[in-house]
C-alpha cells in the first residue's frame, strides 16, 4: 500500500511543481551554437569560435538578467566540414539542444535556416558574403556581419573605374567565385569598357598561366581576380612568373594568410596586391581594435601568419573575423535584455532594436529592413608591402583608415 | 522652455526695485514650443568624431479622403550631407515602411519608430527615404487641416499654440536693434539668434497664443487658392482638392510702438518664428544647425478598402464534447480516491 501511495505521490509532486511560479536566484546557461568549418578549414573555425568565447566570457562577468533569472551564455561547437549536408543537421542539433542563436560561416544557411526559423532561432553569418544568404523580409531569422560580395564588388568598381584601367574580371568555379562573379558582373555593367576580359578559373588548377595569358592578350591593365586564396595564390603566381608587373585586386580573400604563405620564397609578388575587405577600425581611431585584438591575444594567442617581413619580424593576423562572431554576442546580450525573454523568436526580433559599440568602436546594429551588420560604406581597400599591409590613400574611405599593428 | 521662461520671471522679480538694471533672455526663435514636430523626438546623430553639415528637405504627402479627412502620410526626407567620415543618423518617425528612392546614395534602415541611416560618406551624400507613417500617430502633427462641407472647404491653421511669457516695460533702442537684426536674419535664409533686452519694470507672467502662418497654393476643384493661412478660412469650391501648405518665416518690420509694445511684439515674432521653425522640421534634422524645410501636400485620394475579413474558425468544443471531457475527468479523479483509499 505504502509503495502505491510512494508512486502517486512520485507522479503528483514533480506535476505540482511544474504548476508553481514564483521567483528564484539561480543561474541558469543559454546555448549558443558555432557552425564552422573545423575539420576543413581549422584556421577559420577557431577565429569564429574564438570571437563568440570571447564575448561570451565578457558577457558571463556579470551575466544577463532575464526577469527574475540570472543566465550565463554556453558555447558549444559543431564542425561543418564545409558541407551543407553536416551543417544543416547541426543546425537541426542545436536547436532541439534549445540553442538560443547559432554563430554559422555560412555553409548550409540556404537550408539551415528554415529548421531555426522554425523555433525563430536567430543564425548569424560571420564570414560568407553571398547575397542570397540573407534578406529581412523572406529570412527573418538570418543575420550577418560580414562584408557581403555585393559590397566587396560594387567597392571594388567604385575605386578601379575612375581609375581607367581595363580590368580582367577573373573568377574561380567555387561557390565562392561563382557568387563573386555575380556581384563583379551587376558592379560593373554600367562600365562595361573597362572590362578587358571575363574568365572563369579551375579553383583547384595548380598552373593558370594560360587564363592569365589570355587576360595579357586581351591587353587587360589590371586583374581582379575572385576566388579561393589558393586561386589568388596561383594567379599571382602565373603573372609574376611571366614577368607580367600588372596590379592585381582581390575581395577579402586577397588577404587570407594561406596567400602569403604559398609565395613565401617570393615576397616581392605579393608587394602591391590589394584586397577590398571589411573595415578594421572606427573614427575614433585604432584604440578600440587594438584594446580587443590584446584581449584576443591574451585569451587565444597570437595568430601568426608563418611569413616574416624583410627584417625578420614574424607577420600576425589582425583578428577580423573573431571581431565579428564577438561583435554578435554582444549583440546578442543586448537583445536578451531588450526581450526580456530568453525565447529565440523574441531574441530574434530585438537583435532588429539594438546597437552596441562594435570590436573597432563603431556602432554596430540590424533593423527591420537590413540584417546586414557590415554595410558596405564600410569596405575598404588595404595593399601589401613586405608581407603587411596598409590602407590605401587613394580611396576616402581608407584614407582616413590607420594602420594596424601586423609585427611581432 | 515655459519652465525657463517662468524661471527667469521669478528671478527677476526678486531683484525688487533693481528691475532697470536687468536683463532679461527673449524666448528662443527655434526652440520648439510643444513636444511635436518634429514626430518620435525628431533626429540624432550618434556620437562620432565628425560633425556632418545636414540639409533637411521634406515633402509630407497627406492623402485626403472626400470630407478632407487624412488617411495616409507619406513623407519623402532627403538630406544633402557634408563632410567627410562616417555617419549614424537617427530619424524619429512613426514609421510603418521605408525605402530608398532612386537617387539615393544609401539605403535606410529601419526600426520601431525610428529611421537609421549608417555608413561613410566620402565627401557629399544624399541621403533620401520616402516613409509610410502611422497616420494615427502623424496627423496630429500636421500644420493644415481640410473640412469639406457640400460646396465649401474650410482650411484651418493648426499649429495654434498657447506658451507662458512675460511681458514688461523696456527701453526701445535694443528691441527695434533686435526685431530689424532678427528681420535681416530671416530674410537672408539664415538661423536667427537668441538674445537678451534690457527691462525698466519688473516682468509679469502673460501667456501668449502664436500661430505659424501658412501659405497654402493649388487647387479645389478648378478654383486656385492662393493665401496666407493664419487660422481658418472658407473657401468656396467642390471637387478634387491639391493644396501645399509651407510654413512661413516672416518678421514685421518694426512698429513705432512703445517699448511694453515693442518687447511684446519682439516676443511674438521669436515665438512665431520657432512654432514656423518646428514645422519646417517635420522629421527633423540630425544636424542642430542644419537647415530644415518642409512642404506639406494634401491630396484628395480614395481610401483603400478593406478587405473583407474572412470569419476564421476556431477550434471550439461543442456542448457534447464538453460533457464527454467533464464526464471523463470526474471518472478519473473518483478512481484515483478509490485507489488512495484502499492503498
Amino acid at each position: 500500500m505504502t509503495v502505491r501511495r510512494i508512486a502517486l505521490l512520485a507522479v503528483a509532486v514533480p506535476l505540482l511543481a511544474a504548476c508553481g511560479g514564483g521567483t528564484h536566484d539561480a543561474t541558469k546557461h543559454l546555448l549558443i551554437v558555432v557552425n564552422a568549418p573545423f575539420s576543413s578549414t581549422p584556421y577559420l573555425g577557431r577565429a569564429i569560435e574564438n570571437g563568440t568565447r570571447l564575448a561570451a566570457a565578457q558577457v558571463n562577468t556579470i551575466g544577463v538578467r532575464v526577469g527574475n533569472d540570472h543566465y550565463l551564455l554556453t558555447v558549444r561547437t559543431m564542425d561543418t566540414g564545409l558541407s551543407p549536408a553536416r551543417a544543416v543537421a547541426n543546425v537541426r542539433r542545436a536547436v532541439s539542444d534549445g540553442a538560443i542563436a547559432i554563430v554559422d560561416e555560412g555553409t548550409g544557411v540556404d537550408a539551415s535556416w528554415r529548421v531555426a526559423e522554425r523555433r525563430g532561432v536567430p543564425i548569424c553569418i560571420v564570414f560568407a558574403g553571398g547575397r542570397s544568404l540573407v534578406d529581412a523580409a523572406t529570412r527573418p531569422n538570418v543575420f550577418r556581419i560580414a562584408p557581403t560580395d555585393h559590397g566587396v564588388a560594387f567597392r571594388l568598381a567604385e575605386y578601379l573605374i575612375p581609375k581607367h584601367v581595363k580590368v580582367a574580371l577573373l573568377h574561380d568555379d567555387s561557390d565562392y567565385g561563382t557568387a563573386g562573379a555575380k556581384e563583379l558582373k551587376r558592379a560593373f555593367d554600367g562600365d562595361r569598357a573597362s572590362v578587358a576580359i571575363d574568365e572563369t578559373l579551375p579553383a583547384d588548377a595548380l598552373d593558370l598561366s594560360p587564363q592569365i595569358l589570355r587576360a595579357r592578350r586581351a591587353h587587360a591593365t589590371a586583374l581582379l581576380v575572385w576566388g579561393r586564396p589558393a586561386t589568388i595564390a596561383s594567379a599571382i603566381t602565373a603573372a609574376r612568373s611571366a614577368g607580367w608587373n600588372v596590379p592585381l585586386y582581390t575581395p577579402p580573400t586577397g588577404a587570407d594568410p594561406f596567400v602569403r604563405q604559398q609565395l613565401a620564397d617570393h615576397p616581392s609578388w605579393v608587394d602591391g596586391l590589394t584586397f577590398a575587405a571589411g573595415r578594421l577600425t572606427a573614427e575614433v581611431g585604432a584604440g578600440p581594435f587594438t584594446g580587443f585584438t590584446q584581449r584576443y591575444a591574451a585569451a587565444y594567442g597570437v595568430d601568426r601568419v608563418g611569413v616574416h617581413t624583410s627584417a625578420g619580424a614574424a607577420v600576425t593576423e589582425p583578428p577580423e573575423t573573431p571581431m565579428y562572431a564577438y561583435d554578435f554576442v554582444n549583440l546578442l546580450a543586448a537583445a536578451l535584455t531588450k526581450a526580456g525573454s530568453t525565447d529565440p523568436a523574441k531574441i530574434t526580433k530585438a537583435l532588429e532594436e539594438v546597437t552596441v559599440e562594435g570590436a573597432n568602436g563603431d556602432e554596430r546594429a540590424f533593423n527591420h529592413s537590413s540584417h546586414e551588420g557590415v554595410v558596405d560604406d564600410d569596405v575598404y581597400f588595404a595593399r601589401f608591402h613586405d608581407m603587411t599591409y596598409t590602407p590605401v590613400k587613394d580611396d576616402p574611405l581608407s584614407a582616413t583608415l590607420p594602420a594596424i599593428s601586423q609585427t611581432q | 522652455m515655459t519652465r525657463l521662461v517662468a524661471a527667469a520671471v521669478a528671478a527677476l522679480a526678486c531683484t525688487g526695485t533693481a528691475h532697470a538694471a536687468q536683463r532679461i533672455a527673449l524666448p528662443s526663435p527655434i526652440a520648439p514650443l510643444s513636444a511635436q514636430p518634429p514626430l518620435a523626438g525628431g533626429a540624432h546623430r550618434s556620437a562620432e568624431n565628425v560633425a556632418h553639415s545636414v540639409s533637411a528637405s521634406t515633402n509630407v504627402a497627406v492623402a485626403i479622403d472626400r470630407s478632407g479627412t487624412p488617411f495616409s502620410v507619406t513623407a519623402t526626407q532627403r538630406l544633402d550631407v557634408r563632410g567627410v567620415g562616417d555617419y549614424f543618423f537617427t530619424i524619429g518617425a512613426p514609421v510603418l515602411a521605408v525605402r530608398a528612392t532612386a537617387d539615393s546614395a544609401s539605403s535606410p534602415g529601419m526600426r520601431t519608430g525610428s529611421i537609421l541611416w549608417a555608413g561613410f560618406n566620402p565627401g557629399e551624400r544624399l541621403l533620401v527615404a520616402r516613409a509610410t507613417l502611422e497616420p494615427a500617430q502623424a496627423v496630429p502633427a500636421l500644420p493644415l487641416r481640410v473640412l469639406v462641407s457640400g460646396h465649401t472647404v474650410t482650411l484651418e491653421n493648426t499649429t495654434t499654440v498657447t506658451v507662458e511669457t512675460f511681458t514688461a516695460d523696456a527701453p526701445r533702442p535694443p528691441l527695434i536693434a533686435y526685431l530689424s537684426l532678427l528681420r535681416g536674419e530671416v530674410e537672408h535664409g539664415r538661423t536667427p539668434l537668441q538674445t537678451s533686452v534690457p527691462l525698466a519694470s519688473t516682468p509679469a507672467n502673460v501667456r501668449m497664443t502664436v500661430t505659424a502662418p501658412l501659405h497654402v497654393t493649388g487647387t479645389i476643384g478648378a478654383r486656385h487658392v492662393d493665401l496666407v493661412l493664419a487660422r481658418r478660412t472658407e473657401v468656396r469650391g467642390s471637387g478634387r482638392i491639391d493644396l501645399r501648405a509651407e510654413p512661413i518665416e516672416h518678421v514685421d518690420a518694426v512698429t513705432p510702438a512703445d517699448g511694453r509694445a515693442l518687447l511684446r511684439e519682439a516676443i511674438r515674432a521669436t515665438l512665431v518664428l520657432a512654432r514656423a521653425n518646428q514645422y519646417e522640421e517635420f522629421l527633423g534634422n540630425p544636424d542642430p544647425a542644419g537647415s530644415s524645410r518642409t512642404v506639406y501636400a494634401y491630396r484628395t485620394a480614395s481610401p483603400p478598402h478593406a478587405a473583407p475579413v474572412a470569419a476564421v474558425g476556431r477550434e471550439r468544443r461543442t456542448w457534447v464534447e464538453t460533457a464527454l471531457f467533464v464526464a471523463a475527468l470526474a471518472a478519473v479523479l473518483a478512481a484515483g480516491a478509490a485507489l488512495w483509499a484502499r492503498s
